[in-house]
């Protein structure tokens, strides 16, 4: 051997010195030929005799079958083991845990056995604490009638399917794999936007929870939770690799304390409806999550017109029916997903999300002419009133929410400048109603 | 243990060099052996019929010697310089040898063990008696490798 040679030959025994998995060449009755350090290292704990002079006789105690199987095995070449998984009982003389092995024997030729052999402790260990966390969930999810549990992709679509899915929303796993996760909401609940504002808070905030009505596959409401949290690392990028759980619960039998306790905090006494703290709360998410992702956003304004003729002229008692009967007319015409709220006296808002102001001045429209076409029968006496509305819609001049509502507020004391009973767009230009009133006055 | 024995059975059956040397009286099994390789030059310990490994404080090795060089199949300008537990042969990084060297350090105690071990020196098991010496304080701790006769 030249010294270049040599020079090879000495870096490939340090190679096999160094190589941190045991590799090991036998011959068919099992005598070691070969053998490197980290194998002789995993071998020599289990050899008996203390040797290290057959590979069937250093596993005896662990494999003691594998002489047999070498013996049986009936081609030429090829694997007569792989990957077995060889259990060592601990060693507390030589401070040796529980160990696993991999043991992989091939058979080379009619002459020569190569095994692979690796201590696989930590990731059979890994492994086996993932199966019974899996065990622990399927436990949880099987064994409780109220939670359903199941998976969405980075886009909010479910991608699994589980009996505790049917059980809770009566969903067979086609209805509900690959479907938006709105479909568990009642149809104009929750859109597209609103689904993926979810999961963007639950990345954010490492959950989002809401409450609300849920809707079965029957079209039946149960009053539910749903929780969302993100399954993927904060930093995960890959759009395949991102994805959450979801949790869905029914509260029902809880519903009517969380609503009493919700509507003391954040519903209006009189007409039930949401009160000024929940809107202004309600319109802070909203723009917040409009600067993240701008996309259409209506604010609608509701006046009931001469509401001082009516108090004055059949008391307040009549004024407060008003009140409700407009109330019960808003939540009639507006959606779910929308927020409708009393401002305060005869002044009610509704938060569109996901409407430009064309549609939010239609819906508006709709609901001018269907109270105007309404009588009431207040203790005998037939009554009628109609209602004025600003339609402004959000974009990036609006600093704030009271900038959007004073929008709203402006377009609506246009319409009623305009002679009441009508709906009337924000533009620019529109000035206060001080001098839109002093306007009129003049022009009378 | 028959030190007197082994070393001279080893002995005969090795090359002529050996047996000349001027360091023929140091043997394995010698009592004040760590005090003496401590003396003994390069040179010297590479004229023992046994292998040498000498490494400092944090395990590096110090000194390699032709018997344990040409056993292992490597040469010293390998190994010199290199961990030893961990680069250079880490069959021993476990309970039997690095373990010991590491509890002697830890309590400040000598170390003079002598054990049955096997390496696989150039891919082939080799039955071997190791010889484990640490005194606290000294700059060398020794593996000393005796193969069979």
């Amino acid at each position: 051997m030249d010294a270049a040679e040599s020079e090879e030959y000495e870096a490939l025994i340090q190679f096999l010195y160094i190589a941190p998995i045991g590799l090991l060449q036998a011959r068919m009755d099992g005598e070691i030929l070969m053998v490197n350090p980290l194998c002789a290292q995993l071998l020599m704990p289990l050899s008996r005799d203390g040797g290290l002079s057959n590979l069937f006789t250093a596993l005896e105690g662990v494999a003691p079958d594998l002489r047999g199987r070498v013996q049986a095995f009936e081609g030429t070449h090829g694997m007569v083991c792989e990957s077995w998984q060889l259990r060592v009982a601990a060693d507390p003389a030589h401070r040796q845990g529980r160990r696993i092995l991999a043991l992989t024997v091939l058979k080379l030729d009619e002459q020569r056995l190569m095994a692979v052999l690796g201590d696989v402790t930590q990731s059979v260990q890994r492994e086996r604490e993932l199966r019974q966390s899996q065990a622990w969930i399927n436990t949880i999810v099987t064994g409780l009638t109220d939670y359903a549990l199941l998976t969405l992709d980075d886009r909010g679509s479910a991608r699994d399917w589980n009996a505790s899915v049917e059980r809770v929303t009566g969903r067979d796993s086609a209805a509900t794999v690959g479907q938006p996760y709105s479909v568990f909401y009642p149809a104009d609940a929750l859109d597209a936007n609103g689904a993926l504002d979810r999961l963007y808070e639950a990345d954010r905030s490492g959950w989002s929870l809401d409450e609300g009505w849920r809707q079965r596959a029957d079209g039946s409401r149960f009053w539910g939770s749903c929780l969302i949290a993100p399954l993927h690392a904060a930093d995960e990028v890959q759009p395949e690799d991102r994805a959450y759980s979801l949790v869905i619960r029914d509260v029902s039998e809880r519903r009517e304390a969380t609503e009493a306790l919700r509507r003391s905090v954040a519903c209006d006494h009189l007409t039930g409806l949401a009160n000024r703290r929940a809107l202004f709360e309600a319109c802070e998410l909203e723009l917040q999550r409009w600067r993240r992702a701008p996309r259409p956003l209506s604010l609608v304004l509701i006046d009931a017109d001469h509401f001082k003729r009516i108090n004055d002229n059949f008391g307040h008692a009549t004024g407060d029916a008003v009140l409700r009967h407009l109330a019960a007319g808003l939540s009639a015409t507006f959606r779910a997903m929308d927020v409708v709220a009393r401002l305060g006296g005869e002044e009610f808002v509704v938060l569109l999300p996901g409407c430009d102001m064309d549609a939010a001045s239609a819906v508006a429209q709709r609901l001018c002419e269907s109270i105007a076409g309404q009588t009431m029968d207040v203790d005998g006496t037939r009554l009628g009133y109609t209602v004025s509305v600003g339609v402004a819609g959000m974009d990036a001049d609006v600093a704030g929410v009271d900038a959007l509502i004073e929008r709203a507020d402006l377009a609506m004391y246009a319409a009623k400048t305009a002679g009441r009973n009508r709906v009337a767009r924000w533009q620019p230009g529109l000035r206060p109603a001080a001098v839109g009133v002093a306007a009129v006055a003049a022009a009378a | 243990m028959a030190p007197a024995a082994d070393s001279t059975v080893y002995s005969d059956t090795c090359e002529s060099t050996f047996s000349m040397s001027t360091t023929q009286a140091l043997s394995f099994a010698d009592v004040e052996l760590q005090a003496e390789l401590d003396r003994c030059s390069d040179d010297d310990l590479d004229k023992l019929d046994f292998g040498v490994i000498a490494i400092d404080a944090d395990g590096v090795v110090r000194r390699y010697n032709s018997f344990e060089s040409k056993a292992a199949g490597l040469s010293p300008l390998r190994v010199l310089g290199q961990p030893l537990f961990t680069v250079v042969a880490p069959c021993m990084n476990n309970f039997m040898v690095a373990q010991r060297f590491d509890d002697a350090l830890a309590q400040g105690s000598t170390l003079d063990t002598s054990i049955d071990y096997v390496l696989t020196l150039r891919m082939r098991p080799v039955k071997v008696r190791l010889r484990l010496l640490a005194v606290p304080g000294a700059a060398s701790r020794y593996v000393l490798v005796q193969r069979p006769a």
